[in-house]
């Protein structure tokens, strides 16, 4: 596919004008994304110095990493040194730090850790492994439905089991929305999650709150195509769901993705990080996987003495789009990416791992 | 930054090395070689995963990595040394392979291996290869004389041995055209220092990819870089591979690439000579030097804004999503 064509400078200035034109009597319109790339896209090409002064764009929850609760994070650590297991799990994961360590630090104390790119990586090694290996199972819809695919469709070697910390987008963010958490207009959907879940489940978010939706790729193209769709909405004085990224991703989503994902687990309430428990917002294994179900398997105790925020981070509220991260006086200063204080540092999806990228030291 | 052990954030090339270097050994981070009145001396080790990848193995890589770093400093390569640390075990066949990749490439670069060492270390700890360089210096390039508005010109396609070497070891069975850029640039750079065309400085961007080679360019000093989007160098297969794993070109490392500071008059005639070269066949003038923002370097993207280019702190990692 041409993605030159969503990157090309004429379109992309064009849209930007428009943009400008249009939105010339509006008030503040605070229009939030839910996906780290989509942040990674618009920091990395300074989309936000496209935009006039009145249009506010958010970063929400849309980085997995950032959002596994600290509670979950010991609990595998705690686990996987005490039983001499192995944790497989993705890059990004190692760094988040639970309420003392992380994933990777806890390697120095001996646990014994593997990092993979994909699932079929720790099948791979757990055939070679005679311990135990757990892979610890992060991503939103997005990850999980392949999980559940690939789940549904091999024999698993005996030694490799599942801690599900997968998380569903369009009940997170409808949940915060119930709750009053978001202060927002508008919201530009995740273009790659919503391939798997459709965009119906967004109806809601629509209807019930008066915000006009957008899915939205992630070439500049997109991104400011998709904020002229929602100022498009506002001059008509509508609300609704649509489509941006229809070259990729079709409005019912994708049926046998969200058959996988129904076949493998049920949506229970979930912690996220410094956000609390949201209901209906997590991927758990059903009974009939209990096998595979690190958690019941091994009856994986859980603290409920746990810190999610260490002290002076202010995650929580640039996860929400409360504050911008230079806002939080340990960016960069104390907190950088090779010494992670908050979750949103560690990822490249992490609203404060991109910002930092783009300013650096301060 | 305090840290209480190396971490392979240490050895990644970035500001964590530079740190070490300052920090520990009390040396300041500067020339790719040493100039010493007519010669430059220069020393590298060198690990890699896989020791064989497309487009070199470890012992090309050992010689053309240091013969490039006395070339920076504006000196003829001359004379090399080889040290290896091999584990027990090692296969004598890969050996051999190895050791004919570095006569075959010191011989292109008329350069002789004039002394080496062995050592053997236990199963499981690696292999390794040690080389130090002596040059002749034809006219010492130290950046000391580097001005606002000179150019800046990098010699080729950015970030191909980073991708390459990243692709391959992972398994991640991605763009199969891509391979290491891996090369000695005697022929290319040589001609440009023996002609009396005004260069400023060079530095072969490896780890950290061009990203690190600008920002040490200014590190300290009372200049910034600015370098211009659309003016970078970089082929279809890096800029696929760049977008799937969300890892940009410029901090990908390079391994047959310089990066050239010169006076704005003599730029393009430099360029003339770097394009009658293959390997400068897509050489480019990708920025300047300013005043504007020392210390920093600024990337004008293609829509008319701008945004810092960091100093790597880490290594990159493969996004998941």
């Amino acid at each position: 596919m041409q993605l030159s064509k969503f990157k090309d400078k004429d379109l992309v200035l064009a849209l930007a004008q428009s943009i400008k034109v249009k939105s010339k009597n509006f008030e503040n319109l605070r229009i939030m994304h839910v996906c780290g790339t989509h942040e990674n896209s618009i920091v990395r090409y300074a989309l936000r110095d496209l935009l006039p002064d009145n249009i506010k764009l958010l970063a929400g929850p849309g980085c997995p990493v950032c959002v596994t609760s600290s509670k979950d994070i010991d609990a595998i650590i705690n686990y996987g040194i005490k039983n001499n297991c192995t944790i497989a799990t993705f890059g990004d994961m190692l760094r988040v730090k639970g309420s003392n360590y992380s994933l990777f630090s806890a390697s120095k104390m001996g646990l014994s850790v593997k990092m993979v790119y994909g699932l079929d990586e720790a099948i791979d090694f757990a055939k070679k492994s005679r311990q135990d290996v757990i892979f610890f199972s992060v991503g939103f819809e997005t990850t999980a439905a392949p999980i559940a695919s690939i789940i549904k469709s091999i024999s698993l070697p005996e030694n490799l089991s599942f801690f599900s910390v997968h998380k569903y987008t369009p009940n997170g963010v409808l949940e915060l929305l119930k709750a009053g958490k978001l202060n927002i207009d508008a919201l530009i959907l995740p273009g790659h999650a919503s391939i798997v879940s459709g965009l119906v489940p967004y109806e809601k978010a629509s209807s019930d709150f008066k915000l006009p939706c957008v899915a939205a790729g992630f070439e500049p193209a997109d991104i400011l195509s998709a904020i002229l769709m929602i100022i498009n909405q506002i001059e008509n004085n509508t609300c609704k769901v649509e489509n941006e990224y229809e070259r990729l991703l079709s409005y019912e989503g994708n049926k046998l993705a969200q058959k996988a994902l129904n076949d493998v687990f049920d949506i229970v309430p979930c912690i996220w990080r410094g956000l609390g428990t949201i209901e209906n917002s997590g991927f758990e294994f059903k009974k009939t996987y209990d096998f595979l179900n690190a958690k019941v398997k091994f009856n994986i105790p859980f603290s409920e003495d746990y810190i999610e925020e260490q002290k002076g981070c202010r995650c929580a509220e640039v996860i929400l789009g409360l504050i911008e991260p230079t806002q939080c006086p340990m960016f960069s200063k104390v907190c950088n990416p090779h010494n992670p204080v908050g979750p949103c540092m560690v990822s490249d999806e992490g609203t404060c791992r991109n910002w930092w990228e783009v300013k650096g030291e301060i | 930054m305090k840290f209480d052990k190396i971490t392979m954030d240490h050895g990644s090339g970035g500001k964590l090395t530079l740190e070490l270097i300052e920090n520990v050994f009390r040396a300041t981070p500067g020339l790719d070689s040493a100039i010493l009145g007519d010669i430059a001396f220069t020393t590298d080790s060198h690990s890699i995963k896989p020791l064989f990848f497309k487009g070199g193995d470890i012992g090309k890589l050992s010689v053309c990595g240091t013969i490039n770093d006395l070339l920076c400093v504006g000196a003829k390569p001359m004379y090399l040394s080889s040290a290896f640390i091999m584990e027990e075990g090692f296969d004598l066949d890969e050996l051999e392979k190895i050791a004919q990749s570095m006569r075959d490439e010191a011989k292109n670069a008329n350069v002789k291996i004039v002394c080496g060492d062995t050592k053997v270390v236990e199963a499981g700890k690696g292999f390794y290869i040690n080389t130090s360089g002596i040059g002749k210096i034809i006219r010492p390039i130290d950046g000391s004389n580097i001005c606002e508005n000179d150019q800046i010109i990098v010699t080729g396609n950015i970030g191909e041995h980073g991708f390459s070497i990243l692709n391959e070891r992972e398994n991640l069975n991605l763009a199969s055209n891509l391979q290491s850029d891996c090369a000695q640039l005697t022929s290319l750079i040589l001609p440009i220092i023996e002609s009396d065309l005004d260069v400023h400085w060079m530095r072969d961007p490896t780890r950290g990819g061009i990203a690190m080679c600008l920002n040490e360019l200014c590190y300290k000093r009372d200049f910034g870089v600015e370098i211009f989007e659309e003016l970078v160098p970089i082929s279809e297969e890096v800029s696929s591979i760049s977008e799937l794993l969300g890892i940009e070109p410029y901090y990908s490392a390079n391994e047959g690439k310089m990066v050239i500071v010169a006076n704005p008059v003599d730029a393009p005639k430099i360029l003339d000579i770097l394009h009658s070269n293959p390997l400068g066949k897509n050489a480019n003038i990708i920025g300047n030097i300013t005043k504007d923002h020392p210390q920093k370097v600024l990337l004008n993207l293609n829509y008319g804004t701008k945004r810092l280019l960091s100093m790597p702190l880490v290594e990159k990692m493969p996004r998941i999503c």
